[in-house]
């Protein structure tokens, strides 16, 4: 390696002081709201001065590191901004009477309080867990076996498996609406019920998980099919050669080999189930009434996401809504981190 | 050679991402307004868009934006913003939002985005949100010709009315003459028994499925009966300046129980007239709009926005009164949103565009070819909107009552409209529950 000569010295100092006087300056117009028309492109020759002086900064013990961080840079600026610095401000917005315009009082811990006395929020968080654990159950049930059945020998395997995806690749709130029209026209007439499912909260909520598990159990299945794949065929070929049947086999050798793909999609279902929205949306917008807790609830269907978003949008509440959403995330936290440790001793035994 | 290829790439786009990055925040090379105008005036406002926008038209002065929450009239607005360039070389953007995205969802982002447009439109209840911010309008040429404007007690006149709607039980006209029912009688509970009677022993020789369209689904219809409907019960049978039971209302979510009751007792009685078999439980706005447009239905629980135009039905209409107390002779009738003027935006432009709605071009335009009704008195063109001619008879005559189910608490139609449904289905089963059911739910939301 060469030593970095006189040239490149001088280069980079001044490629650095350039572009920082640039940035700072442009930053500066841009904060005493200057309608200069020129602000933009400075800006952007600035940072360009910056990476380039650092680029060619005359060092060789550092160069690598510079590199390296030059190039994360980028990602993690995007990181910052659009996920870090937003849980940072929510949580700071969940302690205020933040009402989507501006702050007027800083009120403490008022909106945590108040959430759990909403009986319509207890009853949200109730009926999320109970969706969490009827899918957990359901899709990864039916995703197993559809990928047993797509593993199998059967004729148009191709087919199967793209007509299961398929209901994945339309987004969920259409999904809502398609299932809507099926339920109130389709189901109807079928079952020769008088009204749609989607009219009495239990049956609805029945067809919020139904449509759940339409749309997601071919995701899941995607991914058992990988697993299955994995297995060796020598271990199925030598349990075959010592006797075992079809149950035997599936019990003994294929489960206990896939129970990583079990681990990630009992992970993929819980955290997925737990976050549902757009299909809550569509198809019931959280509608339907229950008498629980000594109260007429008119939130039947509703889970924590759609009450979160409610409270925030609808009732125009976003402080309150930034406080529930915080204590969703804490939820949501430690029920993957739980299941995770649980799922991961389970691996090790094995 | 191929690791120096890659690098070289790399290193491109690394360069590119950050320009982009940096290049979206704040910058500003769209120089010529004019020439984007056109363009950022689309039904999608991209936020980069707009962000160009915003800082070109606060200093051009007389420019302005006006954020429009009606998508159905965008055109014709476009079509308004270019005559009003005509006639004063005066610039107005029109931006519109609309369909599941509400504009006051809309205006809280741009208001964070420091990217407000000058002329935006709010309901009435929203006007507290925007508490000091708003620009007053008292005194101006416009507000001598209407009774309709937005008056808020903290700061003055803010809201300009570009348009009356109206909401009561809309009827078809064809089917009442033959049925024998004159619509003028009804203003009582016990004539519209009589005319729900007289209409249902002749369902099949009219070819009816039932006598009202109503429809209380909540899911996507929840506006319609949490709202609308729920009106009825603050504002039937009193004066458009009488606030007596939404204030009631807003003051801790108090309702009266015996005026609750007969109106509980009269969309009994809607219910019972209803499509109990699809329609009333889980119908569509638009199976309802279609089913009375086709002469299914003798009533319609829906406004004059519902039937536009003279050519979507072969039959007059008009609008009776919920007149669920002995005399109520009153529709709901006034602008359910207004424009206001954004107190640091440009407001002076804002004002001198308001006059000029106000006036004999810009109303030619909103009335004939949006098929808005004007709110201004001097304003010399029929509305075509069929509905029309029979709203004009009840506001000439005062019998009209305001849209006072707009102050109601953000977001109460979502939690009444529940029960409404309830009472649909039959799971509430009688007017004393639905009254029972309906104030615990009203008292638990103002509580929240």
């Amino acid at each position: 390696m060469k030593t970095p000569s006189a040239t490149k010295r001088v280069l980079s100092l001044i490629c650095l002081i350039a572009g920082l006087g640039l940035l700072i300056w442009s930053l500066a117009l841009d904060f005493s709201k200057s309608e200069a028309s020129y602000r933009g492109a400075t800006l952007i020759i600035g940072i360009i001065g910056i990476v380039a002086g650092l680029y060619f900064f005359p060092t060789l013990k550092y160069h690598r590191t510079i590199i390296n961080i030059l190039f994360l840079f980028p990602l993690l600026f995007a990181f910052a901004v659009t996920v870090i610095i937003p849980l940072f401000l929510g949580i700071g917005y969940s302690f205020t009477d933040w009402d989507g315009i501006r702050v007027k009082n800083v009120i403490g811990l008022a909106n945590y309080t108040s959430m759990f006395t909403q009986p319509s929020f207890l009853w949200s968080i109730f009926l999320t867990f109970l969706f969490v654990v009827c899918n957990m159950i359901m899709v990864n049930l039916v995703a197993f076996l559809l990928a047993l059945l797509c593993t199998s020998k059967i004729k148009g395997l191709g087919f199967f498996r793209a007509a299961y995806f398929l209901p994945n690749l339309i987004g969920g709130i259409v999904l809502g609406y398609i299932w809507q029209f099926i339920f109130s026209n389709v189901v109807t007439k079928l079952f020769n019920t008088q009204y749609s499912m989607i009219a009495d909260t239990g049956t609805a909520f029945l067809a919020v998980i139904i449509v759940y598990i339409w749309q997601y159990a071919g995701y899941i299945m995607l991914i058992y099919i990988t697993g299955l794949n994995t297995i060796p065929g020598d271990v199925l070929e030598a349990s075959g050669i010592d006797g075992a049947n079809k149950l035997q086999t599936l019990f003994e050798i294929k489960i206990p080999m896939i129970a990583p793909t079990i681990t990630i999609c009992t992970f993929l279902t819980l955290t997925s189930a737990f976050k549902q929205f757009d299909v809550n949306l569509a198809l019931t917008n959280g509608k339907g009434s229950v008498d629980i807790f000594g109260n007429y609830l008119t939130n039947g269907t509703e889970m924590l996401a759609l009450n979160i978003y409610n409270t925030a949008v609808i009732k125009n509440n976003y402080a309150l809504g930034q406080a529930k959403a915080v204590l969703f995330f804490i939820i949501l936290a430690c029920v993957s981190i739980l299941q995770v440790r649980i799922s991961n001793k389970k691996e090790v035994e094995l | 050679m191929k690791k120096k290829v890659l690098s070289i790439l790399l290193a491109g786009t690394m360069v590119l991402s950050m320009t982009a990055c940096g290049g979206s925040g704040s910058t500003n090379e769209t120089a010529d307004t004019a020439a984007s105008t056109e363009e950022t005036a689309t039904e999608e406002t991209s936020t980069e868009e707009t962000a160009t926008e915003s800082t070109d038209s606060t200093t051009s002065a007389g420019a302005i934006r006006l954020l429009n929450g009606k998508p159905e009239i965008n055109d014709q607005l476009k079509e308004l913003a270019e005559l009003y360039k005509t006639e004063t070389g005066a610039e107005v953007t029109i931006e519109t939002i609309g369909g599941d995205t509400s504009a006051g969802d809309e205006l809280k982002k741009m208001y964070q985005g420091d990217n407000m447009p000058d002329i935006f439109v709010i309901e009435a209840n929203q006007a507290a949100t925007w508490d000091g911010m708003l620009a007053d309008l008292a005194g101006e040429e416009w507000t001598e010709k209407t009774g309709f404007e937005l008056v808020n007690d903290s700061m003055g006149t803010i809201g300009f009315p570009y348009t009356v709607e109206a909401t009561a039980l809309g009827y078809n006209a064809d089917i009442l003459s033959k049925a024998g029912v004159d619509p003028s009688t009804l203003t009582s509970p016990a004539a519209w028994q009589a005319a729900c009677e007289a209409i249902d022993a002749k369902k099949d020789e009219l070819g009816l499925t039932a006598v009202f369209a109503w429809c209380a689904e909540p899911t996507n219809l929840g506006w319609s009966s949490g709202t609308h409907v729920f009106g009825q019960y603050l504002d039937a049978g009193l004066k458009a300046d009488d606030t007596t039971y939404i204030d009631m209302l807003n003051d801790g979510g108090t309702i009266d129980e015996t005026r609750m009751k007969h109106f509980a007792e009269f969309i009994g009685m809607m219910n019972q007239y209803s499509d109990k078999d699809h329609l009333l439980v889980d119908g569509t706005y638009d199976e309802q709009v279609a089913g009375f447009k086709e002469g299914k239905f003798a009533f319609i629980t829906q406004g004059n926005w519902c039937v536009t135009s003279p050519d979507d039905v072969n039959f007059e209409v008009g609008f009776a009164p919920y007149a669920f107390e002995d005399g109520m002779n009153t529709i709901i009738a006034g602008p359910p949103s207004y424009w206001v003027a954004y107190k640091d935006g440009n407001v002076d432009a804002a004002k001198a565009f308001f006059n000029w709605c106000a006036g004999d071009s810009a109303q030619n335009i909103l009335v004939n070819k949006a098929g808005l009704v004007s709110p201004f008195d001097d304003c010399q063109y029929e509305a075509t909107n069929p509905f029309y001619k029979s709203m004009k008879s009840y506001i000439d005559a005062g019998n009209y009552s305001g849209w006072h189910t707009m102050l109601k608490k953000d977001g109460l139609q979502n939690e009444t409209c529940q029960v409404f449904a309830d009472y649909a289905k039959g799971s509430i089963a009688d007017a004393d529950e639905f009254v029972s059911k309906i104030s615990s739910v009203i008292k638990g939301f103002y509580a929240e």
